[in-house]
């Protein structure tokens, strides 16, 4: 199949593993909440009701919900002869449930009755403006300093080193309360939560923009300075690797500009580096979501505090999901960007589709 | 063996990382039973005299607090880095070894739920536990979601080591597999799955932290762990009122934990790879 | 006629992280005229590879020339900064075939991207345009007998064995270096492929693209067909050093002829001779020496032998480190 276009053979193979991969994820998603407690009794434990039948009522029209008993065509629960809903069995729940995700349906918040899609639509955005420039300049900042590090050693090394080290030991999220409480509380140079000043409604107006930036700030740095404290050590340690490869020995007695033996470093050493990029990026973001919390932006992390506090599965499941999907398409991005930059590993697609 | 062990000893990093190490072990261990307890006192005391790292919102002493949190932080560092290097070994041992059909099906399991976040599958299945969440359960959850990146490891070691004339050696003499597999590779890969052990550890207990920071973590008495004391100050306030005392103690404790495992492990990865080393 | 190479005395040490000093190179002297080939040949950790460094003027820590003189063309190599080296002499003066063709290439730069990068790093001061310098090292590759544009276009991984090794024979002598230092060139190559390497270096040399050659390796048998000197390196030293076929087929230094002894035997014609292998091994060069360095392992030394120090002597028209060798 595709023989003669090992690439696209690559790319289709990858996606079908992804699909694969995402449907597993997505039985997980489904099955993991129900492994401990039956979702519907902690939130029933909840609430309290005036009457027996409104208690009865609600809890139906929560199984009705979570795809827990049967319904027929127009909707309606679906009754036995003493007049109980029918439960469904657990496989009928999973296809119930694949089928509405894939018609973008994820449910309804039980704590505000805001369809979930609605809820997530809210907050991705401001994850995406927020996470997605940290992690990508986080990671090209910190792979250009492992890769100077591993090619100067010395003192500007030792000094670096240490430094990354320690910085990737402190909990993505402590770094952030470090600077909330200097930059935020003690010295109040940038606002310590909030994606924007509350005194504002969101528009495109200049005013509301700059409050925007000037709140980006923390956040922004506390994601963007642990991650590449993280890269730095992996490059380091990578080009250190690269270093005493025949072909940097060979362009340096070939007398090339140091430069462009830098350049042949950094290309070769940020490959395997982009690897471990795909590889940890779901960590990377479960991260981040952390830090959105600690400085309550109103992102996925904010979303998913929310629903856990008031054990809003529906939404919880909704976040859950949305995460994976953005993990699994990054990964599939990195997976075919790496099978583009790097000639080796296409000279072994090709020999593959043979 | 003794060799090694005397480059190490020369190693600055290594030095520190084992005495930072053995020191919060030490706390951790003892603390709790040396350290009386002192009476409560109000709620966010600034540190003094009587209460040398200030009070939590209850006027609980921080300083027994943190011993305790150590202690149990520990606890589930160790357990859920146990855990995910046992099956993470064992996985990678035997797919690594064994190549073929079996290396595929176990390499696509490694690779499915590496690309699944962990962070995602602790979050569902603690969110479904409400009541009872034990520091066990927590360290077995952490243990079960991160074994993958051990696999990975050493799954590429093992297949290295495969193809080495010892091992075709032993395979012709009629070793079995499970022979082959402890008698001839383990060995090898001691060191380095040690390594990977001390990373699993340092990761546990971060997993946890960032489990409990967003109020998943273990619940119950006595299961305060150093996540739980973050979670708790986060969740009054603290930082927005100054009191600082009630995070950076623990976020320092966590920090020192971590960065001496770090250290230990850079410094052997440099003795028993010397291409690192100048 | 003057020298292209000349080296006098040249004597290289490592320095430790302890501080202690270890002599890999003493005393070595040759000189090498227009259209030579040397071949030096050795053991494993002989001081061959250090000896490549000093001869490119590569000094860099821990590595420190002790003394002597290298020379090309009447230019001293010595007391240059690493820029200077760089700029100047690497590539230009001296170049380098590395051993392994396969690894010297980086894997992920085309061929013709790689001989670019060695002409833009050395032309600095009148910087050539991509299309000149894309005609120039056409030209250059269609000496060599090969597909030059499937070869310029292609990673090395899209390259066979001999294509690579031809591509970085072509790379190393872009610039019409006056000395090229080929270290191990054939060894991972098959027969057919060796045969066809050696004809094209024998044919750069004819057409003057390189002025002498320096022949690494510990194959006897090789050098003996391809150069014209043969010095022999134990422990840092030349213990001896004459034409091909005087060293090959009349070996004077007891260490040249165990080395024969050892590697004849697995040439063709030889099978039945046994081979006869060297006891015990070199020593160590962090101590300094006294008497001569083979000393422990000669089958004919004399107990003065551990005393008295060797020094080059001419017996039967070369050179020889041994004062009882006849």
């Amino acid at each position: 199949m595709l023989k003669k276009y090992p690439t696209t053979r690559y790319v289709l193979l990858r996606a079908i593993w992804y699909f694969l991969t995402f449907l597993v994820a997505l039985s997980l998603n489904f099955f993991l909440p129900r492994l401990g407690s039956d979702p519907v009794d902690i939130m029933m434990a909840q609430s309290s009701f005036s009457s027996p039948e409104i208690r009865k009522q609600t809890e139906e029209n929560l199984r009705k919900d979570f795809g827990l008993i049967i319904v027929d065509k127009q909707g309606d629960i679906v009754r036995d002869e003493k007049g109980n809903a029918v439960k469904a069995s657990k496989l009928s729940q999973l296809l119930n449930y694949v089928g509405q995700v894939f018609q973008g349906d994820l449910g309804t918040s039980f704590r505000n009755q805001k369809p979930v899609s609605d809820i997530i639509m809210q907050a991705l955005p401001w994850t995406i403006a927020l996470q997605f420039p940290a992690i990508l300049f986080g990671w090209i900042f910190g792979n250009s300093l492992g890769a100077l590090a591993a090619y100067k050693r010395g003192i500007f090394d030792k000094a670096l080193f240490p430094m990354a080290l320690l910085m990737s030991s402190v909990p993505f999220f402590v770094f952030g309360m470090v600077l909330v409480y200097f930059f935020g509380i003690v010295w109040e140079v940038f606002p310590a939560v909030g994606a924007y000043s509350l005194e504002l409604t969101p528009n495109f107006s200049f005013e509301f923009l700059s409050s925007v930036a000037y709140h980006y700030v923390l956040p922004f740095l506390s994601i963007f300075l642990i991650l590449a404290g993280g890269q730095a050590i992996g490059m380091r340690s990578m080009g250190i690797y690269e270093l005493g490869t025949d072909y940097i020995k060979y362009a340096k007695w070939l007398g090339l500009k140091e430069t462009r033996v830098l350049a042949y470093l950094f290309r070769n050493a940020m490959l395997p580096q982009l690897t471990g990029l795909a590889l940890s990026i779901g960590q990377m973001v479960g991260g981040a979501l952390i830090t959105e919390m600690i400085f309550s932006y109103p992102g996925l992390g904010m979303a998913m505090l929310t629903a856990i506090q008031n054990n809003d599965y529906p939404v919880i499941q909704g976040v859950t999901l949305l995460i994976t999907t953005c993990v699994l398409l990054a990964n599939f991005t990195v997976d075919i960007l790496i099978a583009l930059l790097d000639p080796r590993v296409k000279q072994s697609l090709a020999m593959d589709a043979k | 063996m003794l060799k090694l062990l005397k480059n190490l000893i020369k190693e600055p990093m290594f030095v520190i990382g084992s005495f930072l190490f053995l020191t919060t072990i030490l706390l951790g261990l003892l603390g709790p039973s040396l350290y009386t307890a002192v009476p409560e006192g109000g709620p966010y005391e600034a540190p003094s005299a009587a209460y040398w790292l200030g009070t939590d919102n209850l006027g609980e002493d921080y300083v027994a607090l943190l011993l305790r949190g150590l202690q149990n932080s520990l606890y589930v560092g160790f357990m859920a880095g146990i855990i995910a290097t046992t099956i993470g070994t064992l996985v990678g041992l035997f797919a690594g070894f064994k190549g073929g059909i079996v290396d595929d099906i176990l390499n696509m399991f490694t690779n499915l739920f590496i690309v699944i976040p962990s962070f995602v599958v602790l979050v569902l299945v603690s969110a479904s536990w409400p009541e009872g969440r034990s520091l066990t359960l927590i360290a077995v959850l952490i243990g079960f979601t991160t074994w993958p990146w051990t696999a990975r490891s050493v799954r590429a070691q093992a297949t290295s080591l495969r193809g080495r004339d010892h091992i075709s050696l032993a395979r012709i003499n009629g070793a079995s597999n499970l022979q082959i597999i402890f008698k001839h590779i383990l060995p090898y890969l001691a060191s380095y799955v040690f390594m990977v052990f001390i990373m699993q550890v340092a990761s546990g207990i971060l997993s946890e932290s960032a489990i409990s920071m967003i109020g998943l973590g273990p619940i119950g008495e006595g299961s305060t762990s150093l996540g739980v004391i973050l979670n708790t100050a986060k969740n009054q306030s603290a930082i927005t009122y100054g009191y600082w005392w009630g995070i950076f103690p623990a976020a320092i404790v966590i920090t020192v934990i971590v960065f001496a495992l770090y250290l230990l492990n850079n410094s052997m990865e440099g003795v028993f790879n010397p291409r690192l080393r100048k | 006629m003057s020298h292209i190479l000349e080296v006098k005395d040249l004597s290289l040490h490592y320095l430790t992280r302890f501080g202690q000093k270890i002599h890999a190179v003493t005393d070595v002297s040759f000189t090498m005229k227009q259209g030579e080939i040397l071949g030096i040949a050795g053991e494993s950790g002989c001081g061959k590879s250090t000896l490549v460094n000093g001869l490119m003027g590569l000094f860099i820590p821990p590595l420190y020339p002790t003394g002597g003189e290298v020379m090309v063309n009447g230019e001293s190599l010595m007391n240059r900064t690493p820029q200077d080296v760089r700029r100047n002499i690497l590539s230009q003066k001296v170049s380098m075939i590395p051993q392994g063709a396969f690894n010297a290439l980086n894997p992920t730069r085309k061929i013709k991207d790689i001989a670019a990068d060695v002409i833009a790093a050395h032309s600095e001061a009148h910087k050539l345009s991509k299309p000149e310098i894309y005609a120039r090292l056409k030209e250059r590759f269609d000496l060599f007998g090969m597909e030059t544009e499937h070869i310029l276009n292609s990673y090395p991984i899209q390259l066979t064995a001999g294509e690579r090794q031809r591509s970085v024979i072509g790379i190393s002598t872009l610039l019409n270096p006056k000395v090229v230092i080929a270290d191990e060139p054939t060894s991972a190559l098959d027969v057919t492929t060796q045969k066809v390497v050696i004809k094209m270096i024998f044919d750069l040399l004819e057409k003057n693209i390189f002025s002498t050659m320096i022949f690494i390796t510990h194959e006897l048998p090789l050098l003996r067909h391809v150069a014209h000197n043969i010095a022999i390196m134990y422990a840092g030293e030349f213990v001896e050093y004459g034409t091909a076929t005087q060293v090959v087929h009349d070996p004077r230094h007891p260490y040249t002829k165990a080395l024969m002894g050892a590697m004849l035997s697995a040439d063709a014609g030889q099978k039945n001779r046994k081979p006869t292998t060297i006891e015990g091994a070199p020593p160590s060069l962090a101590k300094s020496i006294k008497g001569c360095r083979f000393a422990e392992r000669c089958p004919s030394a004399r107990p003065e032998c551990k005393e008295k120090d060797q020094h080059m002597r001419t017996v039967g028209e070369r050179l020889v480190r041994c004062d009882y060798a006849e």
